[in-house]
């Protein structure tokens, strides 16, 4: 083999796109070395692409081991040095090795984001051998043969060591944290309890907890106020009209039940007609986190659901790069090119159509802008495979939105007309659609609230069908759910586009928080409630979003590396000593909130006959075999039992039989679909499935 | 000093989660009291029975209940 260009990418799949797209001919010779799927194509010369598996290098402790804190030294190691689980980086940094040793020039052709630049320097530096001076950098947003092309006929002639960097800060700044603070948590847990559980938090984990911690106790301590309004019908035209009352709500009884009085059986009459028209612009382009809460919306994906699926468009040439912050299409990316392919397929060929016919296009951008990529567009390809269900989804959605920024400005007309009913105020409103503009390329995704009104005159006369008052009570404030717990980050300007649904996801995992109606498991509140006590700055917002603003400083040459190691560890350093010297109440408090969430895991639901005790999944003592059995057993008040399957797993399944109301367990068993099982013998279910 | 409702320590009747909805429910008697004229009793066992009510605010009021009954 001679010397050829070795090229370093962050996946395997956006090697082959990249080798296909730089080849000659479009097909690059594969080839495998320890298992590493390679590929040889042939340009001007030859050039090799080598994947990456994501982060090849991470950080950890200089000295070892894990019982100890504080630890500040540390320093990049291979990944399989450093995780379980990580057995297969091993081989990937042997062939980088090797294959930089007959490589006369480096391109980097990572993804251009503070990740994607860090993994190809890591590679570039500790694999190849110092290659990270050389070596060019391919910049690009889509993977269409297009862009790739034109990224290496562009290469940029070095590597962006400001974003560099900065991403090598906060891999740095958040290791200190969550090693240090982890192991805090669960060794003080451990020493108390003999027993070892993992316990976590970290920078940007406290505060986004604490802010579930909140809302939960508000929700938990909330008392609601009784008031009442009332509802009221119109008969027109042989119709009934929802009308509202003047004042929304009365904080009497007495009240209420005086208008219902003073209206019963009277007719109304019209007192003014007011209409308002306005015009909605067309929405803006998606950043990840308005892709992510539209997605929450329509069809009920998590944040980290789609990103995972937006990565998975991107690799395959789908839609551009998803990690943007940008809500800025420029022209650069060339409008009529990708709407002209996607007029070639059956789905869009109108509406695109239509808009290849305005002799300008020009998109409704946001005001968010992303140095590295522009807003997440589709980039025209047809899919080269059969799409799953919601990778059809999101692309369908990416492509709407796409369409629908360079529409037109629709125009909605209100419709607000007055009744006065012997001295008292009614509203009935109507709303509609006077020209659709964008609404038309976002089709499905639009909010239609439409209530279309008969023409009605000032002096008309109108018949009350119906006037009655209802009784009402005051809500508490609405549970987070994944999307508008990520929008609450993004808007405390806590973690980074790339880390908040991970961050989101560790909350799951942890135990901390469950449901998509968030709701704050007892460890969640416990953590929080220890850290608040012991160390409130490590769940303050302030310091995380100072160290936040100070890391991005880095990625301009504003900051050194150094100051904001040095300022994380001189915070670090007293929150550490505090934390040893309450290692004994902690570890207490902590070792009650682990035994007592492994309780709460294990209450299946209240018990159906007793009605007072909980039922419990038990470990018998004395044959190891498990039931289900109430806990009032133990006073002697219930003997309630249910035996359980032994084999596999079982969890309260958190949902109630359809057919009897009990609460139902999750068996898990090797091999085997998870099943809901319904313990109730007497269930109707059962029974009608007896011959 | 051990919470009235949870078992948990706590410097008063009850502990720092309990005693923030002892809190609520005090405060929200006035608006009750005027809206419907009903006792301190009747007002608990509104809310105790409430599905808008939070957990803590409900064995708060429930454990007031039981200790008028007793």
């Amino acid at each position: 083999m001679g010397k050829y260009t070795l090229i370093v990418t962050e996946k395997p799949e956006a090697a082959r796109r990249i080798a296909q797209a730089l080849d000659k001919e479009g097909e690059p010779e594969e080839f495998k070395r320890r298992g590493v799927p390679c590929l040889r194509a042939f340009r001007e010369g030859e050039l090799v692409v080598v994947p990456a598996l994501g982060h090849l290098y991470t950080v950890v402790h200089e000295r070892g081991g894990r019982n100890y804190y504080p630890v500040f030294s540390f320093e990049w190691a291979p990944r399989h040095l450093a995780e379980r689980g990580a057995k297969q980086v091993k081989a990937w940094i042997e062939v980088f090795s090797e294959m930089a040793e007959n490589a006369d020039s480096f391109i980097d052709a990572c993804d251009y984001d503070l990740e994607g630049s860090l993994i190809g320097y890591c590679v570039l530096k500790y694999a190849c051998g110092g290659k990270e001076g050389l070596a060019k950098r391919m910049k690009y947003s889509t993977l269409t043969k297009r862009e790739l092309e034109k990224a290496y006929a562009e290469l940029l002639p070095g590597l962006d060591f400001g974003l560099i960097k900065a991403g090598e800060t906060r891999h740095e700044v958040d290791w200190l944290y969550g090693i240090n603070l982890s192991r805090a948590l669960t060794l003080a847990a451990q020493r108390s309890s003999r027993r070892y559980t993992t316990l976590s938090t970290g920078r940007v984990q406290g505060p986004s907890l604490r802010f579930m911690v909140e809302r939960e106790r508000e929700i938990r301590c909330f008392v609601p106020a009784a008031y009442w309004d009332i509802g009221a019908e119109v008969e027109i035209g042989g119709s009934a009209y929802e009308v509202e009352y003047e004042r929304e709500k009365l904080g009497r009884r007495a009240e209420a039940d005086a208008v219902v009085r003073a209206c019963e059986g009277k007719a109304g009459e019209i007192k003014e007609v007011e209409l308002r028209e306005f015009q909605e612009r067309p929405p803006t382009p998606f950043d990840i986190g308005t892709l992510q809460t539209e997605a929450y919306r329509h069809f009920g994906y998590t944040p980290r659901q789609t990103l995972d699926i937006a990565q998975r468009l991107y690799l395959q040439a789908l839609i551009s790069y998803p990690r943007t912050s940008s809500q800025k299409l420029p022209p650069v990316i060339d409008y009529r090119v990708i709407l002209s392919s996607l007029s070639r397929g059956r789905d869009y060929e109108d509406l695109a159509a239509e808009l290849l016919k305005r002799a300008e296009l020009t998109p409704h951008e946001g005001e968010k802008e992303d140095p590295a990529h522009p807003a997440v567009y589709p980039t025209g390809s047809l899919p080269e495979a059969a799409l799953s269900g919601p990778e059809r989804k999101v692309l369908d959605l990416v492509v709407r939105r796409f369409m629908a920024v360079f529409g037109d400005p629709a125009v909605r007309q209100s419709m607000r007309v007055s009744i006065e009913v012997n001295g008292h105020l009614f509203y009935l409103r109507g709303r509609r659609i006077l020209k659709e503009g964008w609404m038309r390329f976002y089709g499905p995704y639009v909010s239609s609230d439409e209530v279309l009104l008969p023409p009605l005159r000032k002096g008309d006369t109108v018949r009350l069908r119906r006037v009655t008052r209802q009784d009402k009570f005051t809500k508490p404030p609405p549970r987070y759910n994944p999307s508008s717990l990520l929008k609450k980050m993004e808007d405390e300007g806590i973690g980074t586009k790339a880390t908040r649904a991970d961050i989101i996801q560790t909350l799951y995992d942890r135990g901390y928080i469950r449901g998509r109606s968030i709701t704050v498991t007892g460890l969640g509140f416990d953590v929080t409630e220890v850290l608040s006590g012991h160390c409130p700055s490590v769940v303050s917002v302030e310091l995380t979003r100072g160290l936040e603003e100070k890391m991005e400083l880095i990625q301009n040459g504003g900051e050194k590396r150094e100051n904001v190691l040095l300022e994380a560890v001189e915070q670090l350093r007293p929150v550490l000593e505090g934390l040893k010297e309450d290692e004994e109440a902690i570890g207490e408090a902590l070792s009650e909130a682990l035994r007592r969430a492994r309780m709460e895991e294990r209450i299946v639901g209240p018990c159906p006959d007793c009605g007072t005790g909980s039922l419990m999944i038990i470990y018998s003592r004395r044959t190891g075999k498990r039931f289900i059995g109430c806990t009032n057993y133990f006073k002697n008040a219930c003997r309630t039992s249910f035996p359980l399957p032994q084999k596999g797993t079982v969890r309260p399944a958190q949902r109630e039989c359809g057919a009897c109301g009990w609460p139902q367990v999750e068996v898990r068993m090797m091999g085997r679909r998870p099943w809901i099982l319904c313990f109730n013998p007497r269930c109707p279910r059962k029974e009608e499935r007896r011959p | 000093m051990k919470c009235r409702v949870c078992d948990r320590e706590a410097a008063g009747a009850y502990c720092d989660r309990h005693e923030r909805a002892y809190q609520n429910l005090r405060e929200r008697y006035e608006a009750w009291k005027q809206a419907l004229d009903v006792s301190w009793k009747e007002y608990l066992a509104e809310v105790a029975q409430n599905e808008n009510t939070g957990t803590w605010a409900k064995e708060v009021a429930e454990a007031l209940l039981s200790r008028d009954e007793s």
